[in-house]
């Protein structure tokens, strides 16, 4: 059980920025080593930026490190982006080919696999239909089916469990627990901590290119936890503010008020947004934000704030909770991150952050079809045999 | 399945093993047989006249060429009808030229799959060679045509034209792993190749005949001229095939000494590049 199938020793990875030789470098791994026993499963957390992709590709042998050396024990499989290889010219059975000899899988084994790779995508049918006209649900799905029956020794995730509706990312969940009961070696890259803590017996927290610390998922995950707050309030406001200011973020939590038991939304349908919080003294002028992030984590869709018209709240212990509510939601069908914080109006600083990952899954609404739903009016005008504009524009449409 | 212990180092000529390389070259060999039925089928797919564009290129050449000699009243030639002898090195000449503009590109135009997906970077640039290799074989059944249009037949000297054909395709794929490797960090190489190319197809016994240069040029020049590989390679492709003629040796051993030492060479710098690749594209 001691074999090593990972063994990353003091690695580092230097990116020039820009073509010429005086180019500025920067370091984006530092003498990184980690050692993943065979069987184990380990998460690599940290933020955007961490090197937390750039160790992946080290991994995964997309690009070689500029110092120390990685030792892999067996054949390893990254799914780095469902879906990457894919042609939309082609059909999903060409494309399922194309994908599978990518990863290295040959047409024998591709073809042995094919059956269950389409069931597990659910795609039967639009199997012979160039993906051109899949939807991106139907493309996600089948390039992860692919992924997921490779059958490595070693398996590299990074952050595709973020696709998908709720019913398909429980299906890879699955399989990926699996594939580690079948004694596969995983290695996950995710924003998503609680998946962490559940698929992980170990993790690594990785900062500014280094590992800043490593142990029990749990412990790795809180002084994560910890390390964001304090640097939500990093500049200029230091973490003896925050503490003064008495108020704390302690849940996020979103229910369809059509269905109280979903997990979910739909597209175009109302949203409900529950923020408690926990106060120890009064505060006169605080703004609570909500704010909706992209499945990457990263870009920003909008902010809901409580401050929008100047109104301050005032809180005081024991706290309270915040509802933010939206009448028709104009998301498309997907996975979504919330966030929050809490901002004093008077110092202008944020007191408090929310860094639950919590995710919001939108599900296709009864009504609505598309990426987005527009909120619209309409009008309908009948045209009577008297209108004469409707008739003279068809008199004069010939020309000539 | 057994377990491969693979190490990640950084980038030095000293850890790269061609034997390894190829090796993995074999492993990934469905990818690249997959790769290149794609390549052949989605080229033509969406245009009108499909698999015709394989055999217009050196056709319309030919005519061109035809042309132009006769306004000149000239038939390098000489007892062979010009488009004959044109087309004869026509042929092996666009599958050169043709083959080595797309696979000289192959790793910028497939950046996005370079920075996502490990594979051995030089089946990209192969699979352009295969669909080269595919156009060769059809314009090759036109010539067939020709030669039954002009009632010329082959002897036994057309058995030439398969080392000539062998040392064509090492000679296309050592110069285009170079060539895509370099355009990764030097973008001048795309910009180059037109004019390469313009330049490349007068310097090589396209429009005219081996004989006809070894007459004009003094011995040093002639060698110089000479280690131009396409020169041995396309002169033998046609001598054997139309002229009825035995390749001139020198010229060929000249031809295959480079086309088969840069064969390595540039597949061990190709593999020394392929380390940071995703970087760069």
């Amino acid at each position: 059980m001691s074999t090593l199938d990972i063994s990353v020793q003091h690695v580092g990875k230097e990116y020039r920025l820009g073509a010429s030789r005086r180019a500025s470098a920067f370091w984006a791994l530092r003498d990184v080593s980690l050692d993943v026993p065979r069987g184990s499963s380990v998460g690599i957390i940290g933020r955007n930026g961490a090197g937390k992709s750039t160790l992946f590709k080290l991994l995964a042998g997309i690009t070689a490190p500029t110092t120390g050396r990685i030792v892999l024990n067996g054949h390893l499989a990254a799914l780095i982006e469902v879906g990457s290889g894919f042609h939309p010219e082609l059909t999903g059975r060409e494309n399922v080919f194309l994908s599978g000899s990518l990863l290295g899988m040959t047409r024998r084994e591709i073809a042995g696999k094919l059956d269950r790779i389409v069931e597990f995508a659910g795609v039967r049918q639009f199997i012979d239909t160039p993906v051109k006209w899949y939807s991106s649900g139907m493309y996600v799905r089948l390039g992860f089916a692919i992924a997921a029956h490779l059958e490595p020794h070693i398996l590299l995730v990074d952050e595709v469990l973020a696709v998908g509706d709720a019913e398909f990312q429980a299906r890879c969940l699955q399989r990926i627990q699996e594939l580690r009961v079948q004694g596969t070696t995983c290695l996950f890259i995710s924003h998503d901590l609680t998946a962490i803590e559940r698929l992980c017996n170990r993790a690594v927290l990785l900062e500014r290119g280094e590992i800043a610390a490593a142990g029990a998922p749990a412990d790795v995950v809180a002084t994560y936890h910890r390390r964001i707050i304090a640097d939500a309030n990093a500049p200029g406001a230091p973490v003896a503010v925050a503490l003064k200011s008495g108020v704390t973020l302690t849940n996020l939590s979103m229910h369809d008020p059509d269905a109280p038991d979903s997990v979910s939304c739909r597209t175009g349908g109302p949203l409900l947004v529950s923020l408690k919080y926990e106060a120890t003294r009064r505060s006169p002028a605080i703004e609570f934000e909500l704010r909706i992030y992209a499945a990457d984590g990263k870009t920003r869709l909008a902010t809901l704030r409580t401050g929008e018209r100047g109104d301050e709240i005032s809180v005081d212990a024991p706290g309270g909770t915040i509802e933010f509510a939206v009448a028709t939601l104009p998301l498309g069908v997907g996975m979504y991150y919330l966030g929050a914080l809490a901002r004093d109006i008077v110092t202008n600083t944020t007191v408090a952050w929310w860094d639950g990952e919590t995710r919001l899954h939108v599900q296709d609404g009864p009504r609505s079809g598309g990426q987005r739903e527009i909120p619209h009016t309409w009008r309908h005008i009948q045209a009577d045999a008297g209108d004469r504009t409707l008739a003279a524009s068809v008199r004069i449409s010939p020309p000539g | 399945m057994s377990r491969p212990t693979v190490i990640y180092e950084p980038p030095a000529l000293r850890h790269i093993h061609p034997l390894a390389a190829l090796r993995r070259l074999r492993q990934f060999r469905d990818l690249f047989i997959t790769l290149s039925l794609h390549r052949v089928n989605v080229r033509y797919k969406q245009s009108r006249l499909g698999i015709l564009w394989a055999v217009i290129q050196p056709l319309a050449m030919m005519v061109v060429f035809t042309l132009m000699f006769t306004l000149v009243r000239a038939n390098p030639g000489g007892s062979v009808p010009f488009p004959l002898f044109a087309y004869a090195a026509l042929v092996p000449w666009t599958m050169f030229s043709s083959g080595l503009s797309a696979a000289s590109a192959a790793l910028t135009s497939h950046a996005s799959l370079l920075t996502k997906v490990a594979f051995p970077r030089e089946i990209l640039p192969l699979t352009y060679v295969v669909a080269a290799l595919v156009d060769f074989v059809l314009s090759c059944a036109v010539l067939a045509g020709l030669m039954l249009w002009f009632g010329v037949t082959p002897s036994a000297t057309v058995v030439w034209a398969v080392p000539a054909i062998l040392l064509l395709v090492a000679f296309l794929i050592g110069l285009a792993l170079l060539l895509a490797a370099m355009h990764v960090r030097y973008r001048d190489v795309g910009l180059a190749m037109p004019l390469l190319l313009q330049v490349w197809l007068f310097a090589s016994p396209v429009l005219y005949g081996l004989a006809a240069v070894k007459d004009a040029l003094p011995e040093p020049l002639y060698l110089l001229y000479t280690l131009n590989p396409l020169v041995g390679i396309v002169d033998t492709f046609r001598r054997a095939i139309i002229l009825q003629q035995s390749p001139d040796y020198i010229a060929l051993g000249i031809s295959a000494a480079v086309a088969l030492s840069l064969l390595p060479v540039s597949y061990l710098y190709f593999k020394y590049v392929e380390l940071t690749i995703a970087d760069a594209v």
